[in-house]
């Protein structure tokens, strides 16, 4: 992985902003560094208000960092010209209501430099991709909340770009929806673009990310693939028991080090997955009924929320 | 560049032609003109002139206002409904952003004016009042006068609101018709700060009455094509001026 081209750099990057007229400076980013390479999906997440939209506009020349530096493909996001190789798509996007779905891409294809023999047949496909070859003449005031999501897909594929930022792109859309756009960026994977994606919806990140970054408060607190996020320590299994003597379970505990948690009649005990099997004999010699063994994965969840939980107890210490 | 430019020029045109309100206030300035005609009836003397003085100063002040009223929205707009976010991440500058966005409402308004000219024309030549080379230059040195507005309206519309706008666009466009006025009293004035002050005020504001012609029309009066040429070089050089300032405000604003 790590021998992949560099698609995107950061580098101790600041953002202070005044709120209303005042002196007071408040830090948005504080330093933040990490490195997104060629031809993964990249997610940056973190809890509102945490400097994941606010990253982004740095990225995308709509904010000027206060310090540190930010590059796409070698170039300084101030520049203009290699936007030609970028998507991007905001969060919550809005567009010109007065235009027709063909319409708006026809128009964001200009912008791009898209060719003009292209245009209309790159405008046909993105419709299609995106589900909305039907509602490509229906002016955009009359799409669903889900429809304008998906045009706004379309716009940031619209000239066939090597990068795609995509701003949390799958809120406000349905179950079915969500499915086509974690598609859609799956397969954008495998033409061999690179993704980086805001959110902070963990199913979406576990189901397509490779690597993530977990960012609070405006400080990177993780940065890694997703695998050796989820596979870090030692693996572990989940084994529930029915009719599991209070003796045994206490043998299990002492023997083993499990962890156990009782429902009713049920015993849930966690374990390291070598002692496994062990445990399992144990159990059914003593006349358990195994409920289910599985092996147990570390949930982004659970690593996300003990970086928020870190970063909170940063702060009420400082 | 050009195409680039030129793009949002055409979708800035197409967001004006799909607006309801150009349409209202064109159907205004068109009724005002009737009505000159009609009140033109209750007068025994220059019937034909006042037609046509009151025919122009619909075209000028329905002009302007729409300038005013679509210009304060034009960056602010887009900035608020953050339309702008998709469009600066493609390969456009935020000069070319604004650029189109100017030209294409100035196109528009340039438009209007065109068919309320043919309106002026139909009506003047239905009451057999004249027609000729000083209507044709007032008429073009009010397209520049326009171009100038709406640029003084995206100059304001690119860091302040809507609202603020149109109080400063318009204020300018009063205070940029009182201009030459105010220079030319000042300059009897005994106080030496008075006369500075009214020149630099003369030579800082636009100076809108150089565009006003419509006297020269309405009574047949001759004019040079150096009354035309010096105006439309002074009005593209000022409005060069503005959206350059416009441009500089514009390339240092945070979309946050």
């Amino acid at each position: 992985m790590s021998d992949r081209a560099e698609i995107v750099r950061v580098d101790d990057l600041v953002k202070d902003v005044r709120p209303g007229f005042g002196l007071r400076v408040k830090r948005i980013l504080e330093g933040i560094s990490f490195r997104v390479r060629e031809r993964e999906i990249f997610g940056f997440i973190g809890p509102n208000g945490a400097g994941k939209t606010t990253t982004l506009k740095v990225l995308m020349g709509l904010i000027r960092a206060t310090s540190g530096r930010a590059s796409i493909l070698g170039h300084d996001v101030s520049e203009i010209s290699f936007r030609r190789q970028i998507g991007f798509l905001p969060e919550q996007p809005y567009f010109y209501d007065y235009l027709t779905g063909r319409e708006i891409l026809r128009f964001y294809s200009k912008l791009s430099g898209v060719r003009r023999e292209h245009r209309e047949r790159r405008v046909t496909e993105l419709l299609e991709l995106v589900g909305l070859t039907a509602a490509g003449n229906t002016r955009l005031r009359g799409y669903s909340k889900g429809m304008l999501q998906r045009i706004g897909v379309a716009q940031a594929l619209v000239h066939d770009p090597q990068v795609v930022f995509l701003d949390e792109p799958m809120s406000g859309l349905d179950p079915v929806g969500r499915k086509e756009v974690r598609d859609i960026i799956l397969r954008l994977r495998d033409e061999g673009k690179t993704i980086f994606m805001n959110t902070h919806i963990l199913s979406d990140v576990e189901m397509v990310c490779d690597r993530v970054a977990i960012i609070v408060n405006g400080r990177i607190r993780y940065e890694g693939a997703i695998d050796e996020f989820l596979d870090a320590g030692e693996p572990e299994a989940d084994l529930v028991f029915a009719n599991l003597p209070a003796e045994t379970a206490v043998q299990l505990e002492e023997s083993f080090g499990a962890r156990l948690r009782g429902h009713g009649d049920r015993i849930e005990l966690r374990i390291a997955e070598k002692d496994s099997s062990a445990a399992l004999r144990l159990a059914l010699d003593a006349g358990a009924v195994v409920i289910s063994a599985t092996p147990h994965r570390v949930s982004l969840e659970s690593i996300f929320l003990s970086a928020v939980n870190e970063a909170g107890a940063e702060g009420g210490a400082r | 560049m050009i195409g680039r430019i030129w793009a949002m020029a055409v979708n800035t045109a197409r967001e004006a032609v799909r607006n309801k309100l150009l349409y209202t206030l064109l159907f205004f300035a068109l009724i005002m003109m009737l009505f000159g005609t009609v009140l033109s009836a209750l007068s025994y003397v220059d019937r034909e002139r006042m037609v046509q003085d009151f025919a122009f100063s619909s075209i000028r002040l329905f002009s302007v206002a729409i300038a005013v009223f679509v210009g304060v929205g034009l960056i602010h707009k887009e900035v608020e409904r953050r339309t702008v976010y998709t469009i600066l991440s493609k390969p456009l500058s935020r000069a070319e952003f604004l650029i189109g966005k100017y030209t294409g409402l100035v196109l528009i308004i340039w438009l209007q004016v065109a068919i309320m000219a043919l309106f002026f024309a139909g009506v003047s030549l239905l009451l057999g009042a004249p027609l000729g080379f000083a209507h044709l230059a007032a008429l073009a040195l009010t397209a520049v006068e326009l171009a100038l507005v709406v640029a003084l309206a995206t100059l304001f519309s690119s860091f302040t609101t809507p609202l603020l706008s149109s109080f400063f666009s318009c204020g300018l466009w009063i205070a940029g018709h009182l201009t030459r006025d105010l220079r030319d009293h000042g300059a009897s004035s005994a106080s030496a700060l008075v006369r500075e002050g009214t020149t630099w005020m003369h030579r800082i504001l636009p100076d809108l009455e150089s565009f006003n012609l419509s006297l020269e029309a309405a009574h047949q009066l001759p004019v040079a094509a150096s009354d035309v040429w010096f105006p439309a070089l002074y009005g593209a050089g000022y409005v060069a001026a503005v959206l350059a300032f416009a441009v500089m405000i514009f390339e240092r604003r945070d979309f946050r």
